[in-house]
């Protein structure tokens, strides 16, 4: 069985959902029982579950974000034409 | 002489790269950076980058993501260097929870955070809750936000953004742990649709 800062640690330097079957399986069953870390370790692995899915509906959200200046624009054709000659 | 390959996708010119890909990748890089000057260089540097590779383009997948690929780079490095200019002091409440009993014990902040107000689970397939979620990465401060990008939007190892931080592995979990908090209360301020469902 796992103890609470081997739990913190694994989830501190990997998302859960990397490590293998049976680690990942004491960690969830840890984080599930554990009355001093599960509350703030279940926060954690959720958020590492939104930014992977975050991560995985990044192609979406491209409309949305800022685009370039038409000014800035012309300027990197130009020196992309004196450049790419 | 071996024939090199033909690529299995067409290869755009490059004279043609800043109006095809241009906004996409300004607005990529001003997902992970948020400073307009800074994402700007960002894409000049990979479409220069990209003009000296392109002999390299092994046509495997679009060009669009191949220099998105070589934009990431970029982006890690234009973090490093702005870490550089304003080096990362802890703070004095970092430092506390660093030495308190429960981080020293069992590696946590505390045993009692606060719930989420609402079941952001419910909202993962809404496309609105992630431009939300996007904007509200963007709030959170330097430099949680910049060790967040580095670890987990850009997958770079603990050591390596200890390294560009220098700082040690434990101040960059309090850091993440600082970007965490932040994005869930930016969240839970920002997003409108929580009461549905």
């Amino acid at each position: 069985m796992l103890t609470c800062k081997q739990v913190s640690n694994a989830l501190s330097k990997e998302d859960y959902e990397k490590l293998p079957p049976l680690r990942r399986f004491f960690l969830r069953l840890h984080v599930k029982l554990c009355v001093f870390c599960g509350k703030f370790n279940r926060q954690v692995m959720d958020s590492q579950d939104m930014c992977r899915c975050y991560k995985e509906h990044e192609e979406e959200l491209a409309e949305h974000r800022p685009k370039m200046e038409a000014g800035q624009k012309e300027e990197l054709k130009a020196m992309l034409a004196s450049q790419s000659k | 002489m071996p024939k090199k390959p033909e690529p299995k996708v067409p290869v755009t010119p490059p004279e043609q790269w800043v109006d095809l890909y241009g906004d996409y990748l300004y607005g990529f890089a001003m997902s992970r950076l948020r400073n307009p000057d800074a994402a700007s260089d960002c894409v000049q540097d990979t479409f220069l980058a990209g003009i000296k590779a392109l002999e390299r383009f092994d046509g495997s997948r679009d060009i669009k993501f191949w220099l998105r690929g070589i934009m990431r780079n970029k982006i890690v490095d234009q973090i490093r260097k702005s870490i550089k200019e304003n080096q990362v002091d802890i703070e004095a409440e970092d430092e506390a929870l660093l030495e308190s009993f429960w981080f020293k014990y069992s590696g946590i902040a505390t045993t009692n955070p606060d719930p989420w107000q609402f079941n952001p689970r419910k909202h993962y397939d809404n496309g609105e809750f992630w431009v939300v979620f996007e904007k509200c990465i963007a709030k959170v401060k330097d430099p949680a936000r910049e060790a967040f990008v580095l670890r987990v939007l850009e997958d770079q190892t603990t050591e390596e953004v200890c390294k560009a931080m220098d700082i040690t592995p434990n101040y960059l979990w309090v850091l993440l742990h600082r970007a965490r908090e932040q994005l869930k209360i930016s969240l839970e301020a920002n997003w409108t649709g929580k009461d549905a469902n």
